[in-house]
């Protein structure tokens, strides 16, 4: 009868963790991130006068494939939240697979900046993933490095959306 | 990387440990602290893996295909999963005596998860919602002051957790009673501190409300039965 049980289980594990797989045909996928420069991401801040959210990923990066569902969640949970994905020191192709596969329902812009040097330029490391909040008036209100969690993202989100 | 997660769980562990130190000798049979340790280290751990999985595949991450992405913690963890499956495995590993041992380990658990709570100093995620209460404090570089609801919570755990160990040390309750009110508490503490919470999906109301209504069974049950905990038994 156990052993029936962990049979079971596996079996259902299993099959619940490889029906998540998915392989898009070329023509399905996404448009690639449109490159950008730190000037241009400057200016989006300062002047877009809504809030604003800038997740950096790569598609090359672990953490990044289990922080996207969150961040999703977390553009759809703030419509008047400006959210741009940017992907760094990436290829276009590899960037909308990962966005085809992870980020397909987040309501967000991606841009891509090839050498990866705008996070640093905006306050972070070079590491990814990092994100970036801003208050509609284009003030920095937090900058986290590494995964963030669910109650953190909700938290900053909060606090800029007011 | 960031470690500050390990901070929170030490906390947790801490308290569980510390709690199940204490009530050796005095709520609980001197010999039997070392096997609660034991039963709750991988209850909880085995929960936490349950509900990292149960978290993955609800958002489309294969674990199979990314399996080093089962360790990060931090970017998900479902609470109905790990609840679920600490609480499994829990009653798998102790069914020879499940509602001794979970008498046993329910004031523990509970300081456990006071420390758990307590745990956001570490990590930085006391805070909820807006609040102009005077200890009300703000994240940094902001004027928003918000409620501490984690160490709300973490206080109200704690109480708890040292309460139900005053009354199984001296009040001798039935049977089950101990493990019955442990829930029911848990379970309350999260519904009430729940609304000062912020999310982007809300907490797991139902899984909290079950779990008053299985506590309040469980306690209902004991006192009817009135089978006292035969503590000379067991020392």
């Amino acid at each position: 009868m156990r052993r029936t049980f962990i049979i079971a289980l596996s079996l259902a594990l299993l099959s619940a963790a490889c029906s998540s797989t998915s392989d898009i045909a070329p023509e399905d996928l996404p448009a690639p991130p449109t490159p950008t420069t730190l000037e241009e991401v400057t200016t989006i801040i300062e002047t877009s006068g809504r809030p604003l959210v800038i997740n950096v990923w790569a598609s090359w990066c672990g953490p990044c494939r289990s922080e996207a569902p969150l961040i999703s969640a977390g553009s759809l949970a703030h419509p008047d939240v400006d959210f741009i994905g940017l992907d760094v020191r990436d290829n276009p192709t590899d960037a909308s697979k990962f966005i085809a596969e992870f980020l397909s329902d987040a309501d967000m812009t991606h841009l891509a900046d090839r050498s990866g040097n705008i996070p640093v330029q905006l306050g972070a490391t070079r590491g990814v993933p990092v994100t970036f909040f801003y208050r509609s008036n284009g003030e920095q209100a937090a900058v986290h490095l590494g995964i963030i969690d669910e109650p953190t993202l909700a938290r900053f989100l909060d606090e800029i959306d007011r | 990387m960031q470690f500050d997660l390990l901070g929170s769980a030490a906390f947790a562990v801490f308290g569980f440990w510390i709690m199940l130190r204490w009530e050796a000798k005095r709520g609980n049979a001197a010999g039997c602290a070392l096997s609660l340790w034991d039963v709750g280290l991988m209850s909880g751990m085995a929960g936490l893996l349950i509900g990292r999985l149960v978290a993955m595949i609800s958002v489309g991450i294969n674990p199979l295909a990314d399996p080093v992405q089962i360790i990060l913690i931090r970017s998900g963890v479902s609470t109905v999963g790990a609840t679920l499956g600490t609480l499994a495995v829990f009653t798998w590993l102790a069914r020879k005596s499940l509602l001794d041992a979970a008498d046993g380990i329910a004031p523990a658990a509970l300081v456990g998860l006071a420390g758990w709570s307590a745990g956001c100093l570490a990590t930085g995620s006391c805070l909820g919602t807006e609040s102009a209460l005077p200890w009300a404090t703000a994240l940094p570089g902001s004027t928003v002051t918000r409620h501490p609801v984690e160490l709300y919570a973490a206080g109200a755990f704690l109480l708890a957790g040292i309460g139900l160990a005053m009354w199984k040390q001296y009040g001798r309750p039935p049977l089950g009673s101990v493990a019955g009110v442990a829930l029911l508490a848990a379970s309350l503490i999260r519904l009430a501190t729940e609304p000062l919470r912020i999310s982007l999906t809300g907490g797991p109301i139902y899984l909290y409300l079950a779990g008053a209504l299985a506590g309040t069974a469980l306690t209902t049950w004991s006192l009817l039965n009135k089978r006292k905990i035969a503590h000379s038994e067991k020392e």
